[in-house]
């Protein structure tokens, strides 16, 4: 009964997410807007069994930005042996990003050990100006101390992001009774990519639940390790030789 | 401009929200209290010797019927609609909801019905037929246990909180279901001879119990069970699991402690009844 209940809570829930998106889209100013985006979603969707839509298939971005304790940190190579989820946003949103982390962060919590120690969850930030190191590192620990805050200019997260076939990041008007660096928004894109085994790519929109997260994280941490092998040192240079 | 609160999807501000259709809605039942009874009725100087009813009053409590019973209630169920308590509990805070849920259900009907004078309202044949029928306790007690059990289904909330008609339905549901669920409690109309004291204090001891599975799923659920919450704009960094174990126990806890505290005041004007009526036949 109550299975059946939560099943229709969910198939429910998800356009009322969607439409809560929309009114929270409205609400905020044009630039502040969160973008999902154009990614196209693989045909093969359907028979994934995961609740994440699943991307035409792609290696790993290879980029390079400086983590909280200013450390270059290459995302291909430092990720290779883990699942990655990687997400794009700043620390001073007052919606999609901290529901997003809070949610992976609450099902990490519950998974075993063994599972949660092959997620490695990436942050960028969308707003350099005030995301600090110390802040991002705060901001982040808030959620899990284990989630990795990445910075670098703008010029160089957009970058990161048209390659990835997302939006760029728009920074919002300050307001007029504001300063420079206040109370502006930032506009993202509002999904968590996922990067799994092989060329396995999949996006999370906001929306997303923590039963789809919890549903989708082991199985696809599982698939990570049956393909993986330590061995395929030819992915594992390739990776390491394409980092900037 | 939202005329009723409802789940917003924008981040939660201080910021002060007008909410036209609570006012009306406040404006209204207040109107009618007067239409039908008037705020006349001045509570006297000693209570004692001036409740011909007996239900409620004497020795300190003030009478039944007295408008203060009335405003009271009425301040309650404004204060549980209107921003910030019903903007919170619409769209950011399940625990909130959970506090309208009692403030509406459980706390303002009674009162306002002890606002009620003694032998009002006047039933006659035409719809107060089905009001009889709905107050009749069995039925009561079912009704309002429907009206936990379905107004608290996930898929309920989530539809229905989204849009400012919904949530008006989810209020307004609750509002009713109090009132169906206190009125054989509290009012002497329809006259029921066998639902005194001791029935009354079981049916009360019934709905306590009642509520303990919408309870359990609320405060054991392993996952947030309301996207509504669960994807709103976070509140001071709580988290949507807290929020939800806090609010499955505030449901119970708030429950309990307005219904334990009706059981007492039951449990000693029925030991005064008993204690008075060697000496007294005027209650009856």
């Amino acid at each position: 009964m109550i299975g059946a209940v939560r099943a229709i809570a969910r198939s429910l829930s998800m356009a009322t997410a969607t439409l809560v998106t929309l009114v929270a889209c409205d609400a905020g100013s044009e630039a502040a807007r969160a973008t999902e985006g154009d990614i196209p979603p693989s045909s093969t969707d359907a028979a994934a069994g995961y609740r994440g839509v699943v991307l035409e298939p792609g290696p790993r971005p290879d980029f390079t930005l400086s983590d909280v304790d200013g450390k270059a940190f290459g995302f291909r190579a430092e990720t290779e042996s883990q699942l990655a989820l990687l997400f794009f946003g700043y620390t001073n949103c007052p919606d999609i990003c901290p529901v997003h982390m809070a949610g992976i962060a609450s099902v990490l919590r519950d998974l075993p050990w063994e599972v949660r120690d092959r997620i490695r969850v990436v942050f960028v930030s969308t707003d350099p100006g005030r995301d600090t190191p110390e802040r991002m590192r705060e901001w982040l620990s808030g959620f899990d101390p284990r989630f990795i805050g990445l910075r670098g200019d703008m010029e160089a997260v957009n970058r990161i992001q048209a390659k990835l076939a997302l939006p760029p990041a728009i920074r919002g008007a300050v307001p007029p009774d504001g300063e420079d660096g206040g109370s502006y928004e930032v506009g993202h894109a509002a999904q968590v990519l996922v990067f799994g085994a092989g060329d396995l790519r999949l996006a999370y929109p906001f929306g997303t639940r923590q039963a789809d997260w919890k549903h989708d994280l082991p199985l696809l941490v599982s698939e990570f390790q049956a393909s993986y092998a330590p061995s395929d040192t030819a992915s594992a240079s390739n990776a390491r030789s394409g980092l900037d | 401009m939202q005329w009723w609160c409802a789940a917003r999807g924008s981040a939660w501000t201080w910021s002060w929200q007008a909410y036209p259709g609570v006012w009306l809605l406040v404006l209204a039942i207040a109107l009618a209290y007067w239409r039908f009874f008037g705020f006349g009725r001045r509570l006297p100087a000693r209570h004692a010797d001036t409740n011909a009813d007996g239900a409620a009053g004497s020795r300190g409590v003030p009478p039944r019927g007295w408008p203060g019973w009335f405003v009271t209630g009425l301040l309650c169920l404004w204060i549980a609609l209107d921003w910030p308590v019903g903007a919170l509990g619409a769209g950011y805070l399940a625990s909130v909801h959970m506090l309208q849920f009692v403030l509406i259900a459980l706390v303002a009907p009674p009162l306002i019905l002890l606002g009620v004078p003694a032998g009002r309202p006047a039933l006659r044949a035409g719809p107060w037929n089905l009001l009889e029928l709905a107050t009749h306790p069995l039925i009561a007690l079912v009704l309002f246990n429907l009206v936990i059990i379905f107004t608290h289904l996930p898929s309920v909330v989530d539809s229905l909180m989204a849009s400012q008609l919904g949530s008006f339905l989810i209020d307004m549901v609750w509002l009713a279901g109090g009132v169906v669920f206190w009125w054989p409690i509290i009012l002497d109309r329809p006259a029921r001879p066998g639902f005194g004291f001791p029935m009354k204090i079981g049916y009360l001891i019934l709905a306590t119990i009642v509520n303990t599975g919408t309870f359990l799923y609320l405060t054991f659920s392993e996952l947030p069970v309301y996207s509504t919450y669960e994807l709103a704009p976070p509140v001071y960094g709580i988290s949507a699991r807290d929020d939800q174990t806090l609010a499955g126990l505030l449901m119970k806890v708030g429950t309990a402690a307005v219904l334990w505290t009706a059981i007492g005041v039951l449990f000693y004007l029925w030991y005064r009844e008993e204690s008075d009526e060697p000496s007294s036949t005027s209650h009856a």
